[in-house]
């Protein structure tokens, strides 16, 4: 690629998303934030759908238990927001090695049915421990992120810290997928035996992966919880966990950037698609199904592909 | 805890265990003839359980024919569902996660569509046998539930006779277990396939008319049918005819004891958490035989 | 003798059917030893019993004077016992020089937040892989396929890869099952070469074959038939045992 082109293909982007919020109506930039927040959450889904093999339904879960975390710390304890981020990520991936080291000797549709059960099992609890949660009525008057007395309070402003992050954890995806260990998820991918042959621990990898997607998990929880002021049970149910791994397949699971197009797909498109009334939720099932079965790779594997047989004449 | 609180929860709990119980068996009939594992099976209950719905309430059928109707329908539910969507990802050759995902889309879009079209409302069926009810003891329970044991009970023998004895159950189980051997000794794999998803759908409509009487009928009723239903067919070991039955019944009773002891809004945690435990323990469920023997 | 790898009473038995009975011997350190025998003869479950794939019933396996007996693959992998196996598995949707830079694994140390972070030692590590993997491409002949997914080159270069593959992880022990199965005369004789080669260069070697051919660059060979060894020593020598010339060789 010439660098002019090369110049273009990144340019072109980052001048779009860069005057997009400035552009959009307040709503559209709302959503799009919700995007960011969800291609932080889905990366870690897709990653360990797309590298490990791993359906997790779970992903709620510790989206729940960052937000309850940067909630429980700010509101009622007054401690500044990144205690509540750490704390939540701490939980999240302590959690996820304790559960993940019995659960992901299951594989398969066993594997994906634990998980749904542990996010199924997560659901309850928050409901049922109200004592720490608020239950329905939930938690509010959350702090904004404030940092040097900057506030991040509209949709605009957190649109600016939400993509950034979620562009620097796409970054490091990327550098991890191509290095030693990264290498090493793709081979036992291929072939478990032939991996173990090599020295790898299989194993081991796997709960690595489950407890970084829920670090990831976590970390758009609490910055959930920054943004919208307010938490309930509502947020963190099964359902959310489905439109999680939904924009990772949507998206694409074999490429880094898949989960970011996703995101956009579930967060603008029922919005756009909410104008046609009630049967809006049926257009969007019809959409994930036609997804399935017409793009296996999702978005980002069908635009690579296209990309790479273009190249290729 | 008193005597008849206890056996008031049993009761109860047998009537959730064969719910779960009949929705597991036809999850299991499904795998058994596709290794799919579809995750709009409680879908299917909820397509029957509004057919049998708006046919009383807005045509004035009567009761039998509307139900008969009702588990058609699913029949026919599992049949457009198989050649319209699954066929075209089986010839693609779709990884068991992608089946998972089609079937879950399949199991929004159904219930997005009777959002739209009936609205948000639960509906209630009327039981067989009315509303009377049964006493034992000091407990009762409803007549409807004892229908619904005794055709669950039925259902399983049936399904279990016709994938032991006859031809075309045969056929089905052995176009499932090695597709190429079965196209060389001249079955129709492709249409076994079909009539697997076909007889998933007649199962699933029949628990919708069993299941609408009990827990009302509304859109959104579906997918936590299929978890339990699910959890039911594991726990009983997914190849065992019987094991969706007994499953189902394991965890009803758990769970209805999990209510007495413990307090309602546990009983999905623990039953959850036996779920998951099972798996790892018993990967080939209660009844022990194993998946890959596939009988 | 200082053996590198020590099998000693090895039973094991399917159903009711014993497979291997008491089975005794060793690979000393740098020889290229030869275990052959008839179709059937339990070639394949001494060798997964060796490389962890299948725990024995009875017996011990020795690696390095230690008991591994119940050591999990990976395990086994990184004290230096390497395997290959009858169909080669080569990581399909990997390039070839993917592959080779994998066989390196054992050998580095970083960490996944390293990885991320691309930390110096990452860096190296992966200067480090694509070294490694040149190297081993030139020398086994896969230069011109580097870029390849590994699925998608002929089988008898899958075999190339997957021998490349272990070499690259400098294995102490590299056990290779049948590995001249889909090769022609002209690569068979590549492979004798290429196996005597990485001898004298201090690789020891299992070298599980029925095929004759192959397994006279052993210098000493065991030949297992209905579960038991029935004869051990030289080629030439195993070629005159009257047991061995009717059990094995059927004349």
């Amino acid at each position: 690629m010439s660098p002019l082109r090369r110049a273009l293909v990144w340019g072109i982007p980052f001048l779009v998303w860069a005057a997009l919020p400035f552009i959009a109506t307040r709503h559209i930039v709302d959503l799009l934030v919700f995007a960011g927040l969800y291609t932080i959450a889905g990366l870690g889904v897709a990653f360990l759908l797309g590298q490990c093999g791993i359906v997790s339904l779970a992903q709620s879960v510790f989206y729940g238990i960052g937000a309850y975390c940067t909630a429980w710390f700010c509101v009622h304890k007054g401690l500044p927001s990144p205690v509540g981020v750490a704390a939540g990520i701490a939980l999240s991936t302590a959690i996820a090695a304790l559960v993940g080291w019995p659960v992901l000797r299951l594989s398969g549709y066993f594997l994906a049915l634990a998980t749904l059960a542990l996010g199924i099992i997560g659901q309850v609890l928050f409901l049922e421990w109200d004592w720490l949660t608020g239950g329905t009525l939930g938690i509010g008057g959350i702090p904004r992120i404030a940092p040097f007395g900057f506030a991040f309070d509209t949709p605009l402003r957190f649109y600016f810290l939400v993509w950034p992050i979620a562009l620097l954890l796409l970054v490091l995806h990327h550098n991890l997928l191509h290095s030693r260990n990264g290498l090493a998820l793709r081979a036992m991918r291929d072939s478990p035996e032939a991996a173990a042959v090599l020295g790898l621990d299989i194993h081991k990898l796997k709960v690595q992966m489950f407890v970084l997607s829920a670090a990831l998990g976590s970390a758009a929880g609490s910055l959930f919880a920054h943004y919208v002021t307010f938490v309930s049970v509502d947020s963190f149910a099964i359902d959310r966990a489905i439109s999680f791994l939904l924009l990772a397949v949507l998206g694409g699971v074999y490429t880094v950037w898949g989960p970011v197009l996703g995101a956009l797909f579930i967060t603008v498109l029922p919005q756009w698609l909410s104008r046609l009334g009630d049967i809006h939720a049926f257009v969007f099932a019809a959409a994930l199904i036609a997804a399935v079965i017409l793009l296996p790779e999702g978005f980002g594997g069908a635009i690579r592909n296209w990309w790479r047989a273009r190249a290729a004449k | 805890m008193s005597l008849s609180l206890l056996l008031q929860s049993v009761l109860s709990g047998l009537t959730n265990g064969f719910v779960y119980g009949l929705v597991g068996l036809g999850l299991a009939c499904i795998f058994r003839g596709t290794r799919i594992i579809n995750a709009m099976q409680g879908d299917f209950a909820l397509i029957g359980g509004i057919t049998a719905v708006l046919l009383l309430e807005r045509f004035g059928w009567p009761m039998a024919p509307a139900f008969a109707a009702a588990v058609a329908i699913g029949g026919i539910a599992g049949w457009l569902m198989e050649v319209l969507l699954i066929r075209p990802l089986h010839r693609r050759a779709g990884s068991e996660d992608s089946y998972l995902l089609l079937t879950l889309g399949v199991a929004f879009a159904v219930s997005a569509l009777v959002l739209y079209t009936v609205g948000r409302d639960s509906h209630s069926l009327p039981g067989l046998g009315g509303e009377g009810i049964v006493v034992i003891g000091d407990a009762a329970i409803r007549t409807h539930a004892v229908w619904l044991i005794a055709i669950s009970l039925a259902t399983m023998g049936a399904l279990r006779l016709f994938f032991a004895k006859t031809a075309l159950g045969l056929s089905m189980m052995a176009a499932a277990l090695d597709a190429e051997g079965a196209l060389t000794t001249g079955i129709n794999v492709p249409l076994m396939r079909t009539l697997t998803f076909v007889l998933g759908g007649l199962v699933g409509g029949l628990t919708g008319v069993l299941v609408g009487p009990l827990v009302t009928v509304y859109f959104d009723m579906g997918l936590l049918l299929t978890l339990k239903g699910f959890a039911a067919a594991i726990l009983g070991g997914l190849a065992n005819p019987m094991g969706a039955i007994v499953g189902g019944v394991t965890l009803g009773l758990l769970e209805s004891l999990a209510i007495v002891t413990v307090s309602s809004g546990y009983k999905d945690v623990i039953a959850m958490a036996i779920l998951i435990v099972i798996m790892i323990a018993m990967p080939n469920g209660l009844l022990g035989r194993r998946l890959r023997q596939g009988g | 003798m200082n053996s590198l790898l020590q099998v000693a009473e090895v039973s094991h038995s399917f159903g009711g059917l014993h497979v291997l009975r008491s089975v005794d011997f060793g690979v000393p350190a740098g020889s290229l030893t030869g275990l052959i025998g008839p179709n059937g003869a339990g070639k394949s479950t001494l060798f997964n019993i060796i490389s962890g794939f299948l725990p024995p019933q009875r017996g011990t396996v020795r690696f390095d004077g230690r008991d591994i007996t119940r050591d999990p693959v990976q395990t086994r992998s990184r004290a230096g016992l390497v395997r290959t196996f009858q169909t080669p598995k080569v990581f399909a949707r990997l390039s070839v020089r993917e592959n080779l830079m994998i066989g390196c694994y054992r050998h580095l140390a970083s960490g996944v937040a390293g990885n991320m972070l691309r930390s110096h030692r990452s860096r190296v590590e992966m200067e480090l892989m694509h070294a490694q993997a040149a190297e081993a491409g030139e020398r086994f002949g896969l230069s011109e396929v580097m870029e390849r997914p590994a699925g998608q080159v002929p089988a008898g270069m899958q075999r190339l890869v997957e021998l490349a593959r272990g070499c690259v992880s400098r294995p102490r022990l590299l056990m290779l099952d049948e590995p001249s199965s889909g090769l022609n005369t002209t690569e068979i004789g590549h492979l004798r070469e290429l196996l005597q080669r990485l001898n004298r260069e201090g690789i020891t070697i299992l070298l599980v074959s029925h095929d004759m051919h192959l397994v006279d660059v052993a210098s000493r060979v065991h030949v297992l038939c209905f579960g038991s060894i029935i004869a051990s020593g030289a080629m030439a020598q195993i070629k005159q045992d009257e047991r061995v010339r009717q059990a094995y060789l059927g004349i």
